[in-house]
Order: C-alpha cells, then sequence, then structure tokens
C-alpha cells in the first residue's frame, strides 16, 4: 500500500524516515544482536554456527512461502508437505546409491551422491508444484476473486491433509533416515568443530536464495514475476502470461521446499509428519517480517533461528517452539504487518 | 429473512401444523430437521444401531457437529478463520478435567463435579476467547487466521511442558461422568449439548447481533461506516464460539477418560472440524450437523474395514474438502438452498417475484 513507489526510490540520506519506518525492526535487530552476544557467551560459539544453518534454512522456506504469498496471494500451509517430500526423495535416491557403494565403493560417486538427492529432490519439487497449481488454484481462479486468500488458505490446508496420510497410507508412518550424508570427519573451524552436512546445507541455502534473487532481479521471466506481484492487470497489458507466471512461481517455491527437506535428511529424518516444524517455523518468518516481503524473510530466517537455539539453550528443547510463539503473538500485536512491512497489495481487505 | 413477523391477520386461522412449524423455525429447525434430530435420540433403541459401537460412533458426529456449529459461529458469519480452535477445546478439555481431578497424579486435587467443572471449561475457554476477539481486532483475513494459530499452538505447548498440572505428553485420565460404562447416557448429553450449542447459536445468529455479525464479516468498513461497533461485536462473536468450545472440550475430557495434547489440541483436529463445517457450508451453522454424522459413520466403517489401509478416511477428508472448496464453495447448505430456491420457483405462479434468498 504506501510501497506504490519502488523501494529503491527512497533517498539514502533520509535515515529519520527510514527510522521512524523500520523502528520495530531495528528494536528487534539489536534485541537479536544482544541475544546472539549472550547466547555466544553461555553456550560457546558453536550454538551460533548452528543458528546459521537453521537459520539458513527457515530463511529459504519463508522466501519460498513469501514468493508465493506475493505473487499468487496464496498463504501455503502445504509448503511443509514439500519439504516432506524433498527429504523421502532425497532417502529414495540416496539410500540405494550408498547400498550399492558399500558393495563396490568409487569415491567420486560417493561425493556426488548427496546432491544427487538433493538435486532430484529439486526436480521433483518443480513437477510437484507445477501440478498442483494447474490441478488446484487454476480451477479456483476462474471463480473469481472473492474471498481468494482465505480460500486458498483453505485448500492448501486440505491438501496438507491429504499430503500427510496419504503418505502415511503409502509409506507407513515410521521414520527412514540418514545418519551422515558424507564419511568425512567434522571440520576444524574458528575452534569448533563443523559437521560437514551442516555447512553444506547452509552454502546449498545461501546459493539458492542467491540464485532465486538473481534470477528475479536479472533474467526477463524473474522480472515477469515480480511485475505480476506488483500489479497484475499492468503486467496483463504488457502481454504477461498470467498462469504461466503462476506455474512457474509454485512450482519455484515447492522445488526450493523440497531441496531444504533433502539438505536435512540427516537432521530431520524423512516422516509422514516431518514439514509440520518447519513449515511452524517458516510462517513465523513470514508473520515476522510481513508477509510476501521477501528480503526481510531472508533476515528473518536468522532472527527466529536464533530464538530457537536461544530457547533450546535457556528452557530446553520442549520450550523451542513455545517461546517463539509467544513471541510471534507478541509481534503480530504491536506490529500487525511485520517488522518490515509487508508488501502485498490488498491483502488487509480481504 | 423470511422469519418477520409482520403479518399478524393469517393468525386466527392457523392450524396446529402451522404453529408447530413456525415455532420450530423460531428455534432454527425445519421440520425435516427436527424430525432427523428426532430419530437420531431415539436411534440407540432402533434395532440395527443398538450396538454400543455405534452409539460411540454417533457420540463423535454428535461432537463434531457441535464443533463444527460453534466454529461456524466464527469463521460463517464474522469471516474470521478461529485456527486455533481445537486448542481452545482443549482448553476446555483440560480446565475441566484438572478442575475434577482428585487422584494425586498432578498438584492440584480440587475434585469438583465434573458436570460443574464442565462449565468452568466452558468460561475459561470464554475467557481466552475474548483475549483472541481483542487480539485479532486489527487484523484480518490470513492474518486473524495465523494469529488464532500461533495462539493455538502456544496453548499446545503449555499443556504438553506444564508438566505438574497437565503431566504432559502422558496425559490425564480426567473422571468420568456416569458411573456406568454403557455409551447411552454420553450420548442423550451430547446430544442436548449439540441442540443447546445449536439453538442458542442460531438465536443469536437470527437476532440484530446476527445482523451485524454479518455485516461486519461481508465488509468491515462500510460496517463500521454505518454505525455498527466492529470491536465489540468481534470479541462477543469469538467469546461465545470459545466458549462453547471449551464447554464441549469438557465433555470430551470425561467420555474418552484420556487426555493427550495430541489427541485433542493439534492442528489436524482444526482442520477436522474446518473440514466438516465448510463441507457443510460456511454461514449455516447446521450444515456442519447435517454432515457430521454420515461421515463420521462412513469414515468409522472405513477405518475398522479397512485395516491394512490407515489413515485412507482422513485423505478422503481432505480430498473431499478441497473439491468443495474449488468446485461448490456453498457446501451442502448451499445445494440445499439452491434446491429449495429453484423449488419454489416452479411453485411460484408469476415468474416476476423475485426469490429472496
Amino acid at each position: 500500500m504506501q510501497a506504490k513507489s519502488a523501494p529503491t526510490a527512497v533517498p539514502k540520506r533520509n535515515t529519520r524516515a527510514f527510522v521512524s519506518k523500520y523502528k520495530s525492526a531495528i528494536i528487534v535487530m539489536i534485541g537479536c544482536f544482544i541475544l546472539a552476544v549472550i547466547l555466544a557467551m553461555k553456550a560457546g560459539p558453536s550454538s551460533l554456527f548452528n543458528t546459521l544453518v537453521t537459520g539458513g534454512m527457515w530463511a529459504l522456506l519463508a522466501v519460498g512461502l513469501s514468493l508465493v504469498f506475493g505473487v499468487m496471494n496464496v498463504a501455503n500451509f502445504a509448503h511443509g508437505e514439500s519439504f516432506m517430500v524433498g527429504a523421502f526423495i532425497g532417502y529414495f535416491v540416496f539410500t540405494p546409491i550408498s547400498k550399492y557403494l558399500k558393495r563396490s565403493p568409487n569415491e567420486f560417486l560417493s561425493l556426488i551422491a548427496p546432491f544427487l538427492g538433493i538435486i532430484v529432490a529439486a526436480l521433483v519439487g518443480l513437477v510437484l508444484g507445477y501440478l498442483l497449481e494447474r490441478l488446484l488454484f487454476r480451477p479456483l481462479r476462474g471463480r473469481g476473486k472473492s474471498g481468494w486468500v482465505m480460500n486458498t488458505f483453505l485448500v492448501t490446508v486440505g491438501l496438507s491433509f491429504v499430503m500427510i496420510n496419504g503418505t502415511t497410507l503409502l509409506l507407513g508412518p515410521n521414520f527412514r533416515g540418514v545418519p551422515r550424508y558424507w564419511s568425512i570427519p567434522p571440520i576444524e573451524m574458528f575452534g569448533i568443530r563443523i559437521a560437514v552436512e551442516r555447512l553444506v546445507a547452509f552454502g546449498l541455502a545461501m546459493l539458492t536464495i542467491f540464485a532465486l534473487w538473481l534470477f528475479l532481479q536479472k533474467s526477463r521471466t524473474g522480472r515477469a514475476i515480480r511485475a505480476v506481484s506488483q500489479d497484475e492487470t499492468g503486467a496483463q497489458l504488457v502481454g504477461i502470461n498470467l498462469n504461466n507466471i503462476y506455474s512457474l512461481t509454485f512450482a519455484l517455491s515447492t522445488a526450493t521446499a523440497a531441496m531444504a527437506g533433502a539438505c536435512l535428511l540427516f537432521m530431520f529424518q524423512a516422516y509422514p509428519t516431518v514439514g509440520l516444524k518447519p513449515l511452524y517455523f517458516a510462517w513465523y518468518v513470514v508473520m515476522l517480517v510481513g508477509l510476501g516481503n521477501i528480503a526481510g524473510a531472508i533476515i528473518g530466517g536468522f532472527i527466529v533461528a536464533l530464538l530457537q537455539t536461544a530457547t533450546q539453550q535457556f528452557f530446553g528443547i520442549s520450550w523451542e517452539d513455545v517461546i517463539p510463539t509467544f513471541i510471534m503473538v507478541l509481534v503480530l500485536i504491536v506490529a500487525p504487518s511485520g517488522i518490515f512491512g509487508s508488501e502485498v497489495k490488498g491483502v488487509q481487505e480481504q | 429473512m423470511t422469519a418477520s413477523t409482520t403479518q399478524p391477520q393469517p393468525a386466527a386461522k392457523r392450524s396446529l401444523w402451522d404453529s408447530i412449524v413456525s415455532g420450530l423455525d423460531r428455534i432454527g429447525f425445519t421440520p425435516l430437521g427436527a424430525l432427523l434430530i428426532l430419530l437420531l435420540a431415539i436411534s440407540p433403541y432402533l434395532p440395527v444401531f443398538r450396538q454400543e459401537h455405534y452409539i460411540r460412533w454417533l457420540i463423535m458426529g454428535a461432537f463434531l457437529a457441535a464443533q463444527a456449529v460453534a466454529f461456524d459461529f466464527t469463521a460463517g458469519y464474522i469471516n474470521v478463520v478461529n485456527f486455533g480452535f481445537a486448542a481452545i477445546v482443549g482448553l476446555g478439555a483440560y480446565t475441566s478435567a484438572i478442575l475434577s481431578n482428585n487422584s494425586p497424579v498432578i498438584i492440584i486435587q480440587t475434585g469438583i463435579s465434573p458436570w460443574i467443572s464442565m462449565f468452568a471449561g466452558a468460561a475459561v475457554a470464554g475467557l481466552v476467547g475474548l483475549g483472541l476477539g481483542v487480539l485479532t481486532l486489527r487484523l484480518r483475513g490470513i492474518y486473524a487466521a495465523v494469529m488464532a494459530w500461533f495462539v493455538g499452538l502456544a496453548l499446545l505447548g503449555l499443556a504438553r511442558n506444564l508438566v505438574p498440572i497437565t503431566r504432559g505428553p502422558l496425559g490425564m485420565s480426567p473422571e468420568p461422568l456416569f458411573e456406568s460404562a454403557s455409551n447411552r447416557p454420553y450420548f442423550y448429553v451430547i446430544l442436548v449439548m449439540m441442540l443447546v450449542t445449536y439453538i442458542t447459536l442460531k438465536l443469536v445468529v437470527k437476532s440484530p447481533v446476527g445482523l451485524a455479525f454479518k455485516a461486519i464479516g461481508q465488509n468491515y468498513e462500510a460496517a463500521r461506516a454505518s454505525g455498527i461497533n466492529p470491536t465489540f461485536y468481534r470479541v462477543l462473536n469469538f467469546t461465545l464460539s470459545c466458549a462453547f468450545a471449551g464447554w464441549l472440550g469438557g465433555f470430551y475430557a470425561h467420555y474418552y477418560g484420556s487426555l493427550t495434547p495430541a489427541t485433542v489440541m493439534v492442528t489436524a483436529k482444526t482442520v477436522e472440524v474446518l473440514a466438516i463445517a465448510y463441507i457443510g457450508g460456511r454461514g449455516s451453522l447446521w450444515g456442519g450437523m447435517v454432515v457430521a454424522f454420515p461421515f463420521v459413520l462412513v469414515i468409522e466403517q472405513l477405518r475398522s474395514n479397512m485395516t491394512e489401509l490407515p489413515g485412507l478416511q482422513l485423505v478422503l477428508y481432505g480430498a473431499l474438502m478441497i473439491v468443495m472448496m474449488i468446485y461448490y464453495p456453498g457446501g451442502i447448505a448451499g445445494i440445499y438452498y439452491s434446491i429449495k430456491a429453484w423449488l419454489q420457483q416452479r411453485r411460484a405462479p408469476k415468474p416476476a417475484v423475485p426469490s429472496a434468498g
């Protein structure tokens, strides 16, 4: 609403306006910085590194969630199920390869096997997202725009229900996991031991977010996506095919979530309800920074992960999602459209 | 709204049937609906249903139906989806279970009769509903739903973590309402509770308050501009809906005799109620009641006959809800109303009369 003009048009010298616009964001950031320092002093720097890893993943998930909300105005409750699908695909690709490797060791293959799983998971996510968009949202869009945000939200709620229980039906409720991807010993860095899996997960998350950003900023299709998120009618007038943009956006979002699922297989394992926790945290992130705010989602991912790690440290692991929830409720009271502000047009009215 | 009583002239010639129909209409029933309720009430004595497991299913149906009514009161009228509904139900259940507890497993041993503690559960849930209403005041649509969801998750987390008073994930075993193991008395209790929920909420909805709810739900700004105080009505709606949810939760606790956070308060339970309410038709209140019973019967049949396919019934649940949302958003109630309108149009002698929906 207030972001009618492009964000770049705001003059940089106007610090006072900047401060007043992002007052709550600045307060939250300072609070987080203090929290991070306390955490590092009390629990050691390795906890900060773990925060970075989970933060990267929440950021990746939240970016997908935010992208879909910004472009399609769909509040995706089934985002965690894409994560779940990715975890399963990662498992079913990686396990046969590692079994084969036990019979005939092959250094190169054992190095790239996890990446194969992650890539296949992302591709499957791409196809899944395309199909879901075609089967669910396109027919719904044909019915008109009234109540769209709520209707699509409820459809994704139903979808999440179907996918969780469908997976239980097909594969059973058991856990499938791999303890680790590589048999390489942890790396010593800054005096802390870091598992290779975590390092790779963090690197991949950052790389994907960067690639997504590059795609949205520089490529023609990416510009079309941003155009649709700013003004649908205008985008249509200049000849952008809305249906294609919607399919692509949703597919990209599910692909990133599926990738995250495969990346974190060693941490989360694969089981039907594995997507719930990532879903909660991704939603915390997008509500914290404002729905549809993609750049904010990256910072928000780390803030939420910091809260999560701090809660684990100070209250114990069972409070992990309780305290962040309370804080999110407080945030929603103080800043209903997030600390960075929502950039989505007309959603408040629906 | 055809229930207005502006034309009193045919009152003198009113037959018994007419007065029954108008009396039923006043409390929100059609003759067909009343007949179905009557059938339901005697069904535990009918030959086919005279088995304990059928009665248990009927109880589940009534419990779900009553929840759907309370849920639809918020979702269908002020247009805010209370996504933390199951947590509110669980809050009522836990409050009632804790207050009626007299075993030393938890630190509170007040030991009040479950019949009274159920109402205490309703009061606490209503209070939280009031708070939830205030919290979501500034929020619309998806923001309000997510806020309610977060509050629900917070309540779930509390139930899981306040081990000294809830026993955490281990769960509690609340006092039963009746000494006997038979399900029949429970069935009549939940049937009465369902009817009380429905009739109370229907009366509210039919009153001017209900019009205010609809006005807020359809266009918040326009409603405020025309002199409706949205704050008051939204909070009132949340309080009532949550109070009934908590009351029903109390029944759940004292009927099943086991209460864990994972079986009552999780989001999946909200989705079940939501699915029933939406398949029934939002904004109708009775749609959920009509759908709940056949649904529970079919689903429980599936569950007991297809044990090799666990969770099939839940997949059908979600799939039906998706299909309904996409292709027939009015739900069963919408289908009923359009059939009724069609019949009226056919019966009407002059096609010029516009049918009021």
